[in-house]
Formats: structure tokens, C-alpha cells, sequence
């Protein structure tokens, strides 16, 4: 159990983060945003509570929210779109995530663990998800549907008539040149130092794996200078 | 120099002003673009008012035949002022009959424009033919007979979603419209009286019976005609298969998300800036304030006044108001335009 102190330090960093004071401008208290959440349907989460808890600062509350109730919600921001005060209580969610990540909290530790796959699947190919990772048991809410990735998949995948698409290990085809991109844009903007607090292991593969892809750039460059002096 | 105020919209804030301009000695041109004269209550057919409990078309008709009845106030109906030339105490107005008056002061008594419930989808109304505005409820209940516009059946259960168009900062409407809370509950009772089989729910985020209409409204509601408050504001409206309609809210005392069959759901709608707002500050050189309503002169000395000399207003053009304070405000405008008169 944290003290109060750091529960206290936890809520700053959450109110002083830039996004704050745009995602929130006080609540009307009328629930409309957890009449639309799909997660409040099937979960014991409900984003007016998390916009009423941020609002009334209460830091004991707040900081018990961010143990589980946090990780039920799904990003999808309906709830930006309906809310008459134009808060974004899924945008509050994210900072609050964020900020369970720079303390190095359990629960986010929990929850983020299964995506440690989806994550180095992403920095390798830059996909988060290939058609030869959808096993029917592992996705059932995508309903009856899903019977018909069992079948020959290289086949299946072949009569998708765009040639990038035609592939089964990924999704699609991402150039070295993009994969090199997407690297400066997850370090600039802290992923990899988000991860490095998460997962050390996995981060230390991911930056083996990045310092070689970019060498790798790196010869290739010089090889298209070398050709452009012949 | 001129004997006459132009006052400008025949609505309760209107007809109040010229009767009270005319028992004070002096002349009234009034000037409506309807038919008709009455405004709100009578154009859109309004049933019992609040708090009086009088029949709309009694109340504020008697208002409009002291007018027409009176020789020293002179009607346009169907018409509209196209120009307004001059200054304080000597004003030229063009009407677009082709007629011109010459008048000392002008009193602008434009009202509001209903909200049109057509600009919140999600809420149903235009999709279900059983998704109702208040003023369509208000004649319905006119009518005597509560039934499903459908399919012509009593309904068991009505629901009445407050604040739409109010309050809501996704479609640019930061106001509150200050008087539907009120409204919806006489309205409710009026529903129970009629078809006491039907149960009757309001949808609140906050009620607001101000001042006397707390008990003779909002508790009457429920001690006599168990009317039940649940505190939750809805997030759509949709169908079922059997064609009855989905209420989709969260019940926020209780905290869940909840899904409620409904065989009418009516919305409480809100007070828009009149729609002519943007002509009418044209027109006549006044100021709007930052919702579109009529712009308000500090009002502990320059009461009913706006921006401009010699032009004053009242009633329902200044913002969300109420039957009884408009027409309060009318005889205060008319007030300060005769003094304009006989000071020139
Ligand atoms: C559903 C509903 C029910 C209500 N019930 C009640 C109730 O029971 N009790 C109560 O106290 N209040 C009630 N109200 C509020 C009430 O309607 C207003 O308080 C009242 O109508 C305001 O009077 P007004 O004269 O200021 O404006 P209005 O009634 O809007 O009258 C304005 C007049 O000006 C005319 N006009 C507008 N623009 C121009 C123009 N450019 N040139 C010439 N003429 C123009 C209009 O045609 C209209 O006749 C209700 C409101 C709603 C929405
Ligand atoms: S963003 Fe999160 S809180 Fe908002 S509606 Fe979607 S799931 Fe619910
Ligand atoms: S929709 Fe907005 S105003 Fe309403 S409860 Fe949710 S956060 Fe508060
Ligand atoms: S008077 Fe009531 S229903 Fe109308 S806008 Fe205000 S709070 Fe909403």
C-alpha cells in the first residue's frame, strides 16, 4: 500500500501532464459517458467515476482506480464525442496509464505483460498482429467469423488482390526505411523508455534489435551513394 | 417630435409592453411577422402554463385582444421592420408592408427560436415516430387524448429527457434554458391527468423548480401524481424489435449502465437565440452577447437597455425567460421608452 505522500505525487503527475486541462474541464455529474462506454457494459469501471474522482482530487480513490479499473477501459473515446462538458474521460485514462507506467506500478506491470508478443512483433515487422498469430481460441469475441481463418492461409491470403497483403507472417510489408522511422518516433516520445521500466529483458532484445536494423540502414544508404558515383 | 414607441414581436414580452405603453398615454406601433399575435404559447399551441395552470389560449389571448382592442396601439401582422433610420427620440422605421412610422424609441421584444431536435440524432427524434418534442406533447395533451403517434396506442410508459439543447457543449448550447424543468413536470402531471394508467419518468442532471415551483411542481409531481425522477442523462434512443423505444442511460446514484423500454419519449427542448438574431442586430444597430441573444446594457441604471441608445428589449430575445418575467420585462421596456418620448 502506498502512503499518502505518494499517492499525492502519483495525482500531480497526473494533473500536470499538458493534456490535463484540455481533457478536463469539471463534470456535470449526468453519466452519459458511462451510458456509451462499451467497457462499463461488461466491466466494473464507469468513466464518470474516473472524472469524478480526478475532479474532487481524491488521491486515495484515484490512485485504487488505477490498480485495475483504469486498464478496463478501451480507448475507443465515444465518450469524447458524446460528453456536453467536452470532457475526454478515456483521454484522462490515458494519462493515468501513462503515469502507472513512470511509477513502475504492479497492476500496469499485470496488465501490459501479454502485450510483451504484440510489442516485439511490432518493432520487428511493424505490424502489431499477423494473420499467422489469429488462432480461433485466442479471439472469441470476434464471434462466429472467426472459423474461417482455419483453412490454408497462404491460399486464403493469395486471393487478397493487393500484392503487400499477400504475405502470413505479416500483415503487410514495412520498408526498412519505415521500420527505421517508426524507431525515432517511439524514442522520441518515450515508448521505449515505458517499456525499459516495464519489461527489461524484452527492451534490452528490442535494442539489440533496432541498433542492427539501423546499421542495416545505415549500408544500405552508403550502397545507394555508392551507385549514384558509378 | 414623436408620441410613439415601436415595439417589435407580439409575444407575451411584447403585447405587455404596448398595453403598457398605451395606458401610460402614449402611441405603439407593434410589429410581428407571424399571422398572429401570442408568440411561443399561441403559435406553437402551448397547453396549461406554468404557474398559473390557465390554458395558454386563454391566458395570453386575452393579452392579445386588450391589444387589439386598444385604438392607440396600431398592428402589423405578417410583417417585418426592413430598416430603422435616425436616433434616439426621432427613429424612422421601414416596414416591409411599405408603410414607414416615425417613433421615439423602439422596444424589441424578438424572443427565442425553438430548439430543433433534428441537431441531436443520437436522441431519436425524426428516426421513431414516438420521439416527441415538448411542444408536440404540449399539443397532444391540447388535443385531450394521450396515444403513440404509431400506432394510435396508450402508452404504459412515457419518458421526458430534460435539457435538450440545453447544456451541452457538443452543439455550442451553454446555457440553460430555465424553464423546462418546470415544464416537464407540470407536463407530466398534465399526461397522469389525462391518461392515469401511463407511468411517467423524467431524466435529470440536475432539476431546477427554482423559487415557488419546487413544491407546486416538482413535489406535487410525485406526492400526487408519482412522477419518478431518475437522475441520469440519456445517451441515445433507439428501437426494439417489437417497435418499442430504447432509452440507453446511466443510472448514476445506482452506477450502472441502463437500458429502458419506452412507448414515448418526449424531449424537453431548450431555448435557442431567435433565429433572426443576426437580421435584427443589422437592423436595428444592437449588439449580440456571446450566445446569439440580445446584448444586455448593465441593468442596476440602464434597465432593459442594450447597446444602443433609445432601442430596449425584454423578454425571451435576452435569453432562456420565463412567461411571467417576460411579460414583467415588457412593462419595464415600455417604461423606459416612454420616458425617452416625453423627455424629447
Ligand atoms: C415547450 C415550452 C413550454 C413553455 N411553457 C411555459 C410555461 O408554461 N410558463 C412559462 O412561464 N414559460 C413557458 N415557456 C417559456 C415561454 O415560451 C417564454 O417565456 C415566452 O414565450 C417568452 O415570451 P417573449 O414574448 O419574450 O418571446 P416569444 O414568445 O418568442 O415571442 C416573440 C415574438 O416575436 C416575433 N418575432 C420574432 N422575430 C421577429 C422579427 N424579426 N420581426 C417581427 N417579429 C418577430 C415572434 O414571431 C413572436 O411572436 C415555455 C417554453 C417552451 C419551449
Ligand atoms: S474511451 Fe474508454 S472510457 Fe471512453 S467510452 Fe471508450 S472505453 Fe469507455
Ligand atoms: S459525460 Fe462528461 S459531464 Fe457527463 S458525467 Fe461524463 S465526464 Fe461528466
Ligand atoms: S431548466 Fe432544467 S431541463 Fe431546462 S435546461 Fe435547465 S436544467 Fe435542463
Amino acid at each position: 500500500m502506498a502512503t499518502y505522500a505518494e499517492m499525492q505525487e502519483i495525482f500531480d503527475d497526473i494533473r500536470s501532464d499538458f493534456r490535463y486541462d484540455h481533457e478536463l474541464n469539471g463534470c456535470l455529474n449526468c453519466g452519459i459517458c458511462t451510458a456509451t462506454c462499451p467497457s462499463a457494459q461488461f466491466y466494473d469501471y464507469s468513466p464518470r467515476e474516473i472524472v469524478q474522482l480526478l475532479w474532487t482530487e481524491n488521491v486515495d480513490q484515484i490512485y485504487d482506480a488505477m490498480q485495475e479499473k483504469i486498464w478496463a477501459c478501451a480507448q475507443c473515446m465515444t465518450c469524447a464525442a458524446r460528453c456536453p462538458f467536452k470532457n475526454s474521460p478515456g483521454g484522462l485514462v490515458a494519462i493515468m496509464r501513462e503515469v502507472a507506467i513512470k511509477h513502475g506500478m504492479d497492476s500496469a506491470r499485470d496488465v501490459l505483460r501479454p502485450f510483451g508478443r504484440v510489442m516485439l512483433k511490432l518493432i520487428t515487422t511493424g505490424n502489431q498482429l499477423s494473420p499467422d498469430m489469429i488462432q480461433p481460441d485466442h479471439f472469441p469475441d470476434w464471434g462466429p467469423n472467426i472459423q474461417k481463418v482455419e483453412g490454408d492461409l497462404k491460399t486464403l491470403r493469395k486471393a487478397i488482390p493487393v500484392k503487400t497483403l499477400q504475405t502470413t507472417a505479416t500483415a503487410w510489408e514495412v520498408s526498412l526505411k519505415t521500420s527505421v522511422e517508426m524507431y525515432t518516433i517511439w524514442e522520441m516520445t518515450g515508448v521505449l523508455d515505458a517499456l525499459e521500466l516495464m519489461d527489461e529483458n524484452l527492451f534490452d532484445v528490442i535494442e539489440d534489435f533496432i541498433d542492427e536494423k539501423r546499421e542495416e540502414y545505415e549500408d544500405w544508404l552508403e550502397e545507394q551513394e555508392e551507385d549514384d558515383d558509378d | 417630435m414623436s408620441d410613439t414607441v415601436l415595439v417589435v414581436g407580439g409575444g407575451p414580452a411584447g403585447l405587455s409592453a404596448a398595453a403598457g405603453i398605451s395606458a401610460a398615454g402614449f402611441k405603439a406601433v407593434l410589429v410581428e411577422k407571424e399571422d398572429r399575435l401570442g408568440g411561443a404559447p399561441i403559435l406553437s399551441g402551448y397547453a396549461k402554463l406554468v404557474p398559473s395552470g390557465e390554458w395558454a389560449k386563454d391566458a395570453i389571448g386575452r393579452m392579445v385582444e386588450q391589444v387589439e382592442g386598444d385604438a392607440n396601439i396600431q398592428v402589423h401582422k405578417s410583417t417585418k421592420v426592413t430598416k430603422l433610420d435616425g436616433d434616439a427620440g426621432n427613429f424612422t422605421a421601414t416596414l416591409s408592408n411599405g408603410d414607414t412610422v416615425q417613433v421615439g424609441s423602439v422596444v424589441l421584444a424578438t424572443g427565442f427560436t425553438h430548439f430543433d431536435s433534428i441537431n441531436k440524432p443520437e436522441w431519436g427524434f425524426g428516426t421513431f415516430p414516438d420521439v416527441l418534442t415538448t411542444t408536440q406533447m404540449e399539443q397532444m395533451v391540447g388535443s385531450g387524448k394521450i396515444t403513440c403517434p404509431s400506432d394510435g396506442r396508450v402508452p404504459e410508459r412515457v419518458a421526458i429527457l430534460l435539457c435538450v439543447g440545453s447544456r451541452d457543449r457538443q452543439i455550442g448550447r451553454e446555457w440553460c434554458s430555465k424553464i423546462c424543468c418546470t415544464v416537464s413536470a407540470n407536463l407530466a402531471m398534465e399526461i397522469k391527468e389525462l391518461s392515469p394508467e401511463t407511468e411517467v419518468f423524467i431524466y435529470y442532471m440536475d432539476i431546477r423548480t427554482f423559487g415557488l415551483y419546487e413544491d407546486k411542481f416538482y413535489w406535487k409531481s410525485q406526492e400526487e401524481f408519482k412522477v419518478k425522477y431518475v437522475k441520469a442523462r440519456i445517451a441515445e434512443v433507439t428501437a426494439s424489435d417489437d417497435g418499442r423505444l430504447l432509452v440507453k442511460g446511466e443510472d448514476t446514484l445506482v452506477k450502472r449502465p441502463i437500458v429502458i423500454p419506452f412507448d414515448i419519449v418526449v424531449h424537453a427542448i431548450g431555448m435557442d437565440p431567435n433565429e433572426d438574431n443576426p437580421e435584427i442586430a443589422e437592423t436595428f444597430g444592437v449588439g449580440l452577447e456571446k450566445h446569439g441573444y440580445i446584448d444586455k446594457a448593465e441593468t442596476y441604471t440602464n434597465t432593459c437597455g442594450t447597446t444602443r441608445k433609445g432601442i430596449y428589449s425584454c423578454g425571451a430575445a435576452y435569453g432562456p425567460e420565463t412567461i411571467d418575467d417576460s411579460i414583467a420585462q415588457g412593462k419595464a421596456a415600455g417604461l423606459r421608452a416612454v420616458a425617452d418620448l416625453s423627455r424629447a
